[in-house]
């Protein structure tokens, strides 16, 4: 971030290193940038969660919300209104400090994560050359504020929620962390721009195609994040039909909304990761990062645009994966919940982990055995994608019914 | 729980498996159009289109065809229905006309029960059930929009079955106001005050009017059909039935003949044309022609006295008639059959109420003549009278005390 400031600054035809206070222009900045950072994680949370209702009417056969603006789009300001005006509750018997201070640990453990997830080959708060362990880490003050809602919410289902999801996220934290060392391992890099530098703009070059175990990585990942995002079909926590609304039963306006932000803001989080960690992130076709660093003047703008569009495009593409997901599947035990953690995914990702340092050796040794293996992956995983595009106009067209994607808006 | 190695590989098979199916569901109906109707503004047709035709909505009165007979307000069991009606002499001004006709349909409980005696189906349920209003006043549906322009009734043509009526819901439809619409004006209370009691020009004066007829009546005392026609004159001639006659030629023909003496059946008229009636058959028993009440207000007590006399004879005169009835063998011994079925029947309620145990009065007089039904009690509306004019005509002697 700082060359980026040093650069612009530099266009103007200053040199901030004469400068006695450029300290303070850095701080400057830096409060800027935090104030686009949580503003767009507001935002995007904020448009997730009419999208998703969207998505979900049109799974259901419905409508959803249309009125507000058109298609509807402005619904979700319509109710951060709605909840910004809304009392707020402490109840008489709750644990008040802790009460009101739970949502801002979330917010907090949420944002902070947004520093290191890139957005485009340039934009990006903080390149830290420990990108991934930084985001891991500071995930886990999202737990700290859901054992406190739970705890000082004092009542019998806020406790059970966040009971069920510490044990869940700090479960579900082992095979996420090993599933993401296997990129860290084939990129040889914790910065998250770095991984994306050591992968490539055409799908066969992404490391989700690299070997077997990537493959399954990349799965293995998706799950895991979902469980940690509290999402469906791992909501145990906020279990509707037996816990009210799980941690954040008591929350009443704002306080509530923040833990809703934070449940949509991570769909991002987890979608842009996953495109970061194994879809290439912002590589764009045909263009070498080297190349893309020695582009000036006007194409330079026109390539970091489209870089941006092609990251957020993957992103948003993940991110309806999980409404997709949401709309699909029922809520799984407790008991399969742990089972599938432990029983079935740790494993799959330590024996994943062996089997890549394993594997970087043989292609070292054999480099076409790594060219093959990606070619035959990639052929497997576009067939698999035409494969299941069938199977869904079929299950349309069994039915009776006809493609219409454009009318009863 | 110990697990072979096939099952754990069958296990992320399976998992895998279902959520190929289940996800490619799911997405496949992303793509159907979803089957809700958007109510109400994105909808094919307008949802009142689309309901039964026997669906009870929002009343609607064509005034073109309605007979101001007030006999949906007689049935409404919840007064919801008020009409106003200016009676007139039916030479300068027509016999009826209506200042009212409101039906307040945030009251109405849409049972129908008024659209069953029209008699020319004015009043009819519509389609319409759109009527959420910011002001309740805005509910009560004016039929009759300006008071100050009486609505002629409807003179229905002698024996039509069927009336020309307006497509259903056009006029109900313009008649209601949008949601936000402003109250309608209420008059204040001197505003109301100062036409209060005014004589209109051209109103009903049911005395002097009844003296006229009576007049006329005195002259052709003896000529039934003329008779008649005085009587009917008296009546509000909506041919409304609800006296059980038919129409008011059934009635006043009764009257004329001697048949029936009860002079409140006319529901349309009300107590003008009882007084008018009252009048003429005093007139008539008496054969001199009551006093004028002059300028003031009648006398009270005074006979003659215009519709005091009238209602003063009321309570003794329905007895008349049978006192008068020759003594002689009955009817049913001098009559022939189909002409006895006649009159018998006449003598019935007319409600079809079937409590005699037949279907209907028709079922009971044929059971009376032509069976040889002996239990004359059985017509419980029409009561003490229909009893007495039942023995009369059958058996000639007065009814047993019951």
């Amino acid at each position: 971030m700082q060359n980026w400031i040093d650069s612009l600054i530099r266009g103007w035809g200053q040199d901030p290193a004469t400068w006695p206070w450029a300290q303070f222009v850095y701080l400057a900045f830096m409060g800027l940038f935090a104030f686009i950072v949580i503003n767009f994680a507001a935002i995007t949370a904020g448009i997730f969660s009419w999208a998703e209702r969207r998505v979900a009417a049109r799974m259901q056969s419905r409508v959803g919300p249309n009125r507000v603006g058109p298609f509807g789009f402005l619904q979700w300001i319509a109710d951060a209104v709605k909840l910004l005006l809304k009392e707020d509750l402490v109840p008489t018997e709750a644990d008040s400090v802790l009460f009101r201070a739970a949502p801002y640990f979330m917010m907090v453990g949420f944002a902070c994560v947004f520093v290191c997830l890139p957005f485009s080959h340039t934009l990006i708060v903080a390149d830290m050359n420990i990108g991934i362990f930084y985001i891991l880490a500071v995930t886990a003050l999202i737990v700290v504020g859901i054992i406190m809602s739970g705890w000082s919410s004092n009542s019998k289902w806020s406790l059970f929620g966040a009971i069920r999801s510490a044990a869940q996220i700090i479960s579900y934290e082992i095979p996420a962390g090993m599933a993401l060392m296997i990129p860290v391992m084939l990129a040889g890099t914790l910065s998250t721009q770095g991984i994306i530098r050591a992968q490539g703009g055409f799908p066969w070059q992404w490391f989700i195609f690299d070997n077997p175990a990537a493959f399954a990585a990349f799965f293995i990942y998706f799950i895991s994040a979902l469980a940690e995002g509290n999402r469906t079909p791992f909501d145990l926590p906020e279990a509707e039909s037996e816990l009210v609304s799980g941690y954040n039963t008591e929350y009443s306006g704002m306080r509530f909304s923040y833990f809703f932000l934070v449940e949509w803001g991570n769909m991002w989080i987890m979608s842009a990761l996953a495109t970061t960690m194994f879809l290439g992130g912002w590589q764009l076709p045909g263009l070498t990062p080297e190349k893309f660093d020695a582009l000036t003047g006007g194409i330079a703008v026109v390539a970091e645009l489209a870089s941006l569009a092609l990251f957020a495009g993957k992103t948003l593409f993940f991110v309806f994966v999980v409404m997709w997901l949401r709309w699909t599947l029922p809520r799984i035990r407790v008991d399969q919940m742990m089972n599938m953690c432990w029983k079935y995914l740790v494993p799959m990702s330590f024996a994943g982990v062996i089997f890549v340092a394993g594997w970087m050796l043989a292609v070292h040794a054999v480099p076409v055995l790594g060219v093959a293996m990606r070619a035959a992956l990639f052929l497997a995983g576009a067939g698999a994608v035409i494969a299941f595009a069938l199977r869904t106009m079929k299950n349309l067209r069994d039915t009776g019914d006809k493609f219409d994607f454009t009318s009863n808006w | 729980m110990a697990e072979t190695a096939l099952a754990y590989v069958k296990n992320v098979r399976d998992t895998a498996k279902s959520f190929w199916e289940g996800m490619s569901v799911t997405l496949s109906y992303m793509f159907r159009k979803p089957i809700t109707t958007q109510y109400p503004d994105r909808t094919g047709v307008p949802v009142r289109d689309t309901i039964p035709a026997r669906y009870r909505g929002f009343l609607e009165v064509d005034m073109d065809i309605c007979t101001a007979c007030q006999a949906c307000e007689r049935a409404c069991p919840i007064a919801v229905i008020n009409i106003d009606i200016l009676k007139g002499d039916g030479k300068l001004v027509p016999k009826l006309r209506m200042e009212r006709f409101d039906i307040d349909i945030g009251k109405c409980m849409y049972c129908g029960l008024c659209v069953e005696p029209c008699p020319t189906g004015a009043i009819q349920h519509t389609r319409e059930f759109e009527g959420a209003v910011m002001n309740f006043d805005n509910l009560t549906l004016r039929f009759v929009p300006d008071v100050l322009k009486p609505v002629v009734a409807y003179k229905p043509p002698k024996g039509a079955e069927s009336f020309p009526r307006q497509p259903l819901g056009e006029i109900t439809r313009k008649l209601i106001v949008a949601w936000d619409a402003p109250p309608p004006p209420f008059p204040s209370k001197e505003e109301a005050a100062k036409d209060h009691g005014k004589p209109r020009e051209g109103a009903l004066d049911p005395a002097a009017m009844g003296r006229q007829l009576a007049a006329k009546a005195l002259a052709v005392k003896d000529d039934k059909p003329k008779l008649q026609k005085i009587l009917e004159e008296a009546m509000a001639g909506t041919d409304c039935g609800d006296c059980g006659y038919p129409d008011c030629f059934g009635y006043s023909d009764a009257i004329a003949k001697g048949k029936d003496t009860a002079t409140d059946k006319c529901a349309p008229g009300g107590a003008d044309s009882k007084a008018m009636l009252e009048t003429i058959l005093v007139t008539l028993k008496s054969g001199k022609l009551p006093e004028a009440a002059g300028g003031g207000p009648a006398p009270s007590g005074a006979e003659g006295g215009g519709p005091a006399a009238g209602q003063g004879s009321a309570a003794g005169e329905p007895q008349v008639p049978l006192k008068d009835a020759p003594a002689g063998p009955p009817l049913s011994k001098t009559l022939s059959k189909d002409e006895l079925y006649k009159v018998v029947l006449d003598a019935m309620a007319g409600t079809d109420c079937g409590d005699c145990e037949y279907d209907d009065c028709d079922g009971y007089t044929k059971g009376i003549v032509y069976e040889g039904q002996t239990d004359l009690n059985r017509c419980a509306p029409g009561g003490e009278d229909t009893r007495a004019k039942l023995y009369n005509i059958m058996l000639g002697t007065k009814p047993p005390p019951k």
